[in-house]
């Protein structure tokens, strides 16, 4: 079954390879798009440091991707139950880079100044390495991110491994954090211990992303 | 499959006194009752009776610019779930969602409704009611309502009726908004339905053969589940021969095209003037559930496979041939011996390459084909029957045919044998497809999914299995020590290994009977009596003066196109029988029944129906086949004619002529008594509209 998905994902890479290399007029954004069991996209974007940040960045490092709206009741869900700044506390714990990315833009809900982001991040004793600011939604219409919270997982290789909904309880009521399968800790999991994640893609639930 | 109601208790609160207060807010971040959704429970009766089912319903009326979701959200969103007050007694069924509007949200397809809907749903009420009280059912509602934002909202919804003894009266308010929700809700498919899957697409067939295109206003497909297809992707629709075809993209998770894939199907159709639209559920099965078979496997079954067809009695005899022609000539030299079984070899080899690339080149213009395809042709059925005919009269001596052609055998030593051989291994494959369908599921499945080299790997595999044992016959000799030394045995052999082809004829013109009807079988019986004639005229011209010889020859061909012609002609005979009889009690229309019952004051039934009719068929399904309807039709007395529209039928264009009418559906209710117009009743049934029709014909 493992090695068996992992031999159509590799089919799928190549198939996925093929369709990018054919698909040369198309915008900007569309140039690569990010597919589960292939190279997940490079990018680069603006931290709210205000610097530049890309992901080869990171090459040979585990990154988790986090698209998240601050006013999504579905975020909300995760961050007034403590459950994703303990996830991002215990992933970056290990080593693992964390990048929250916003792609609201101005006048949508989720959208976030620098300082906004960061005061966001302060106040809701958040853990991540990084919070990106993709107000034009380049990177998150690359990797397809639908929903907020999405969530992708991104191994050493540089392979992305996962994508999907943060856990197995796609609802906004707080209770069901708890007894929750959490699909991006069991992703790590896997990852760490050098074997194909199990369930690598889910379909993410949330609100939808705002792209402008 | 992700159905949003498991897990939600099925009870209901019942209670003698309306249980005043909503329940607090258990849950939800932002959770409120808000103007966007306004939700009520409503009832189809005005009161309730002990041990009764009915239904309620849901309503959700939704501000302009949101939207609520169906029970697979699509790409985002949730669906709406209600928790019940847990009480006794009560059996609360799962809602029947109407299909749902697609609603593109940036990246991401919803699938959700707008404005309103009614979501319905069966009770059915404890024994134990006591009459005269008041029962109220209870529950809390929450659901997610979106625009550009969402906002999770929850509301206690409460319904109060009170219990009788009698019938009771339906509801005003809330009778004819659970009907319409009820008839918008999906019904069991008619059709089988299965898919494909490329790794960039999925590809659904529904085998209603009989659609055309140009009826359909609109069809869209709606998962149950999340993964299998893209839901953002455009559906291209199709109508073949194998059905209506769907072309999706496929969905990001690999493992969903191994699985069922559910759904609802949403088909609008044109009737006279309006759209309709019907909803169905379906599960579509993946073809080719043989994917992981790994490659080896495959060649090893269809070896196999190929090996076993030797043994069928289309295959038995031509096999059996060769093999006695090799025992005739048992001084032949060794080598002339090999040449004829690689001839044997390459003619089997060389004809599954033929029909597994016609396979393989229709399947990639969109035909939804597996092997065997062409015995969907009452045509090359007939024609199959023809040539198996014509090589059993050759075994049974009433026609020798130049070894050329038929390459049994008897002039093996002569430098033409080889092309006799060859021919002989066609023949084997053109006899045995009829046989290869059931042994070779597996393998076959496999192969329509593999890429074309792949696939015609596997068929080839089977191909040599097919040639195998004459190939080895051919190559090691000493088998022919245990058989007896050619003699009369032999001719007593070949003309009994006659039979089982005529067995395989005789079982071909049964399938024709099943694909064209009568007529179909008319015309192969008439064409395998002027081939029989044909093959005697051929014989009994041998050895006369050459002139006769040559009008005898041409008068044989003459007869034996005649014979293929007729054939032919069965095949273009409507393919179809009409819609089965399977239903009872429905008896066909004649203008002569019909007169005969108005004359003797019998109330009848006339449904005008067709086999391509989508509507005719929904109401065929939930309202004139329903169990109640079925119960009024006989107490009633009422006949019920069924007026079968298609085939084109100049006699039913003329009844649906003198309504008003050019297409079907058409339902006519004529009331008891010689005299009276008949009712006509709506294009849409439901089965109250019936009870109550049959209530005032009788």
């Amino acid at each position: 079954m493992t090695n068996d998905s992992l031999t159509r994902r590799t089919f799928l890479a190549a198939t996925g390879l093929a369709a990018i290399v054919k698909s040369v007029p198309t915008p900007a954004w569309a140039a690569a798009v990010a597919r589960v069991g292939t190279s997940a996209p490079a990018f680069t974007s603006t931290a709210t440091t205000g610097k530049p940040v890309s992901l080869g960045d990171y090459r040979g490092k585990i990154v988790v991707l986090e698209w998240t709206n601050h006013d999504c009741p579905y975020v909300r869900k995760h961050y007034e139950t403590g459950n994703m700044q303990a996830l991002q506390k215990e992933a970056t714990g290990t080593g693992v880079v964390w990048l929250t990315i916003i792609s609201s833009p101005p006048g949508t809900q989720g959208y976030a100044t620098a300082a906004e982001a960061d005061a966001l991040t302060a106040k809701r004793k958040a853990n991540p390495s990084l919070v990106l600011l993709d107000p034009k939604g380049d990177v998150g219409r690359m990797y397809g991110a639908t929903n907020t919270p999405h969530m992708y997982v991104i191994d050493n290789a540089g392979t992305l491994v996962y994508a999907g909904a943060i856990d197995d309880r796609p609802t906004s009521r707080k209770s069901d954090v708890d007894g929750a399968h959490n699909y991006v800790r069991a992703a790590l999991a896997d990852v760490a211990a050098g074997q194909p994640v199990k369930t690598p893609v889910t379909r993410a639930y949330g609100c939808t992303v705002k792209f402008s | 499959m992700r159905i949003a109601m498991r897990g939600v208790a099925v009870r209901l609160l019942t209670t003698v006194t309306l249980l005043a207060g909503a329940a607090p807010a258990a849950y939800g971040a932002d959770a409120v009752v808000s103007p966007r959704v306004r939700v009520e429970l409503l009832s189809e009766v005005g009161a309730i009776s002990p041990g009764a089912t009915f239904w309620i319903g849901l309503r959700q009326r939704i501000e302009p610019g949101w939207h609520t979701y169906w029970m697979n959200p699509g790409d985002s969103g949730e669906p709406l779930r209600i928790e019940w007050m847990p009480s006794p007694g009560w059996a609360l069924g799962e809602f029947a969602w109407p299909p749902p509007e697609r609603i593109r949200v940036g990246p991401a397809m919803s699938f959700g409704y707008i404005d309103e809907v009614v979501l319905p749903l069966p009770v059915t009420a404890p024994r134990d009611l006591v009459p005269g009280a008041r029962v109220t059912l209870q529950g809390q509602a929450s659901w997610l309502v979106c625009e550009k934002i969402c906002i999770p909202e929850e509301a206690p919804v409460a319904l109060t009726l009170t219990v009788t003894t009698g019938t009771p009266p339906p509801d005003t308010r809330g009778a004819a908004a659970i009907a319409a929700a009820r008839r918008a809700a999906p019904t069991p498919s008619p059709w089988p339905a299965s898919f494909s899957a490329t790794p960039d697409t999925v590809t659904l067939t529904i085998a209603a053969r009989d659609l055309s295109l140009e009826r359909l206003a609109d069809v869209a497909f709606f998962p149950a589940g999340w993964g299998a297809i893209d839901n953002t992707a455009p559906q291209h629709v199709r109508a073949s021969a194998a059905g209506l075809t769907l072309d999706i993209a496929r969905g990001p998770v690999a493992e969903a095209v191994r699985r069922p894939l559910d759904g609802v199907l949403v088909v609008a159709e044109k009737l006279d003037g309006s759209v309709v639209k019907h909803a169905f559920t379906l599960s579509a099965a993946p073809v080719g559930s043989g994917a992981q078979l790994p490659l080896v496997y495959a060649l090893l079954l269809a070896l196999v496979g190929g090996l076993v067809l030797n043994l069928m009695p289309c295959v038995l005899p031509v096999l059996s041939i060769k093999a006695l022609g090799l025992v005739r000539h048992a001084d032949e030299l060794a080598a002339s011996r090999r040449r004829h079984g690689l001839a044997y070899t390459a003619g089997v080899l060389v004809s599954f390459a033929l029909v597994a690339g016609a396979l393989l080149a229709l399947r990639a213009g969109g035909e939804q084909l597996g092997w065997g395809f062409q015995l969907q042709s009452p045509v090359f059925v007939t024609l199959l029957a023809f040539v198996l005919f014509t090589f059993a009269l050759s075994l049974s001596g009433v026609l020798v045919l130049s070894a050329r052609l038929a390459g049994v055998g008897q002039s093996l030593a002569g430098r033409a044998g080889y092309a006799g051989s060859f021919f002989t291994g066609a023949l084997a494959t053109v006899a045995a497809t009829p046989c290869t369908a059931p042994f070779m599921g597996t393998a076959l499945g496999y192969a329509v999914t593999q890429p074309w080299t792949t696939a015609l790997l596997v068929f080839e595999a089977l191909g040599l299995g097919l040639a195998l044992p004459f190939l080895i016959l051919t190559l090691a000799p000493g088998w022919r020590r245990v058989l007896p030394r050619p003699g009369a045995w032999m001719t007593r052999l070949q003309q009994a290994l006659a039979f089982p082809l005529y067995a395989s004829v005789a079982w071909l013109v049964w399938v024709v009977s099943q694909q064209a009807g009568p007529p179909g079988v008319a015309a192969a019986l008439a064409g395998l009596v002027l081939i029989a004639l044909a093959a005697w005229l051929h014989q009994a011209s041998r050895g006369v003066h050459a002139s006769w010889r040559r009008a005898g020859t041409l008068g044989a061909a003459t007869l034996a196109l005649a014979g293929v012609a007729v054939g032919m002609l069965s095949g273009a005979v409507a393919a179809r029988p009409g819609p089965t009889a399977a239903e009872t009690g429905w008896e066909p229309y004649s203008p002569a029944r019909l007169a005969e019952l108005r004359a003797a004051g019998k109330p009848v039934f006339v449904n005008v129906t067709a086999a391509w009719c989508i509507t005719c068929l929904v109401n065929e399904r939930v309202a004139l086949g329903s169990h109640a309807a079925d119960d009024a039709f006989a107490r009633n007395g009422v006949t019920r004619l069924k007026a079968d529209w298609t085939r084109r039928d100049p006699g039913i264009t003329q009844v649906l002529g003198a309504f008003g009418r050019n297409g079907v559906p058409l339902y006519l209710v004529y009331p008891a008594g010689s005299g009276g117009r008949p009712a006509v009743l709506p294009q849409i049934l439901s089965e109250s509209i019936v009870l109550r029709a049959i209530e005032e014909a009788k």
